[in-house]
């Protein structure tokens, strides 16, 4: 039996792969903050004696796309939307420090500055946690505000900033988690020029047109792979029909 | 044959069904005294792990990156965008709004404390405040048997003149509930919200006083949907359920041609 089906089914399965991280991003759509995976499929080459033959599709998901999502206005002031490249560090259920471009923020029962995604957000030295009772507003620089109801006259005292990050010239990957991360555990440094938009929320990245034509290219290529194990099994049964006695 | 893109895509189609439903159920109580809109919030399911990023790929070398893919979307749960509502004037004495954060609280049955953005009050048979369920304002409000020119000031105190009296006295006064994280509350129906762990305890107090709203008597506070916003949302729905119901039938194109080819 010719290996040539081998090729193709790696193939066909490198496709129904890629399909499935493009619905993942279809889905997402409307995820906020969500970053699209790019998926990427490599020949794994058998080398040998000349000519090389018979690669091997192996898929990747190669990284997010970190294009930034439409700004939609919510009204909500805790909802903030980061300008730039910068990412909004949070802290990881194991302690560690992940990062995110989702801004809904919330306060927890217990006073914790959390995202939609039930993640605190880091300030300068650890989770930020609100006084009771206290309205907050976050301003450009991520600063978190905080006004006592009970003396409206009093200006809003800040009580921490937000840790906003540069991705630049660091490694990033999106871990099993979905969230961004440095790989091996590290931290990314502070960005002191990140500028945050209160009562705005960045909105998926997905690019519904784009991903549409992703969805119909791996569609066409799982076919075309389909094709070819078809053929490779009339070449199978051509070969066995002038090898026949009868 | 991995065949979850198939679900993957399903997640996609219900999480915009749940969406709609919020927007379906904004615009439906778009007329709603004191109703405020709610959110649908997104999260990623879970990523499964096919191989890690560092894994030996041969004996000298590493997989620069890993295969990992998503299984979807959900929708984790719905934000009440607690904005103000508009101000109506209807004249109306028993018609309270509240102009900022608070809430009014009303006994639910059973005891239970609701709390409440719809001021529409009336009296009950007995002279009592009550909400146009029946339910009693609480602290109750105990309106005398004709009583006349019954005003309600900013700050909650409710006074009227006695049959046969020339002067104002005080009969009672309105608290308002505050909370710490008021979108922690959960809602009930019937314009009703009760607290949660998340909302944290009711603090009642004055109205006007530590944040909370003032009162406008002869007023109501309209519910906070705003038409040209939900309707936005609800094309961007409708679009967005359209894609994933594409990739449903994409997928199944794949493995229909797989099942006719081979």
């Amino acid at each position: 039996m010719d290996r040539l089906i081998y090729t193709a089914l790696s193939g066909m399965n490198a496709a129904m792969d890629n399909q499935r991280a493009t619905a993942n991003n279809l889905a997402n759509a409307s995820t906020p903050g969500f970053r699209g995976e790019i998926f990427a499929v490599t020949p794994a080459t058998v080398r040998g004696e000349p000519p090389e033959a018979r690669a091997i599709a192996r898929g990747f998901v190669r990284g997010a796309d970190m294009v930034g999502g439409k700004v939609t206005a919510t009204g909500k002031p805790l909802d903030i939307a980061v300008e730039g490249t910068a990412l909004i560090a949070f802290q990881a259920p194991d302690g560690g420090e992940i990062y995110s471009r989702r801004g809904d923020l919330r306060v927890t029962a217990t006073g914790v500055l959390e995202n939609g995604e039930r993640l605190p957000v880091m300030g300068e030295g650890g989770p930020i946690t609100v006084p009771a009772g206290a309205r907050i507003s976050i301003a450009a620089d991520g600063t978190v505000l905080a006004a006592d109801p009970a003396n409206p006259d009093a200006a809003a005292e800040p009580i921490g900033r937000i840790k906003l990050v540069s991705p630049e010239g660091s490694q990033v990957v999106k871990g099993i988690d979905s969230f961004l991360k440095v790989p091996g555990g590290g931290v990314l440094p502070p960005d002191p020029t990140a500028r945050v938009t209160s009562g705005a929320l960045e909105q998926s990245n997905v690019d519904t047109a784009e991903t549409l034509v992703a969805m119909i290219d791996a569609q066409r290529a799982f076919e075309q792979r389909a094709k070819i194990i078809s053929t490779a099994g009339e070449l199978d049964e051509a070969g066995s029909r002038l090898m026949s006695l009868s | 044959m991995p065949t979850s893109a198939l679900h993957v895509a399903r997640t996609g189609l219900e999480a915009q069904d749940a969406r709609m439903r919020v927007i379906a159920n904004n615009l439906a109580n778009i007329g709603t005294t004191g109703f405020k809109r709610d959110r649908a919030d997104f999260a990623t399911l879970a990523y499964q792990e096919r191989r890690i990023a560092g894994q030996q790929s041969t004996g000298e070398t590493a997989f620069a990156v890993g295969l990992n893919l998503g299984t979807g979307v959900q929708v984790q749960g719905t934000t009440r965008i607690d904005t103000q509502g508009t101000l109506n004037t209807t004249g109306n004495a028993f018609d309270l709004a509240l102009d900022g954060p608070g809430f009014f609280q009303v006994e639910l049955p059973g005891g239970e404390i609701g709390y409440t953005r719809d001021g529409n009050f009336t009296l009950s048979p007995e002279g009592q405040l009550v909400t146009s369920q029946g339910y009693a304002v609480n602290p109750a409000i105990q309106i005398p048997q004709g009583a006349e020119a019954i005003t309600v000031s900013p700050d909650g105190t409710v006074s009227a003149i006695a049959p046969g009296g020339s002067e104002a006295v005080q009969i009672g006064q309105i608290t308002i509930a505050s909370f710490v994280n008021p979108a922690g509350l959960r809602a009930i129906g019937d314009n009703f919200l009760v607290e949660t762990g998340a909302s944290g305890p009711a603090e009642a107090g004055t109205a006007g006083e530590n944040g909370r709203g003032n009162i406008r008597q002869g007023m109501l506070e309209g519910s906070n949907v705003n038409v040209v916003e939900e309707l936005v949302e609800m094309i961007e729905t409708q679009r967005a359920y359209e894609i994933n119901s594409k990739m449903v039938s994409a997928v199944d194109e794949m493995l229909r041609n797989a099942n006719q080819t081979l």
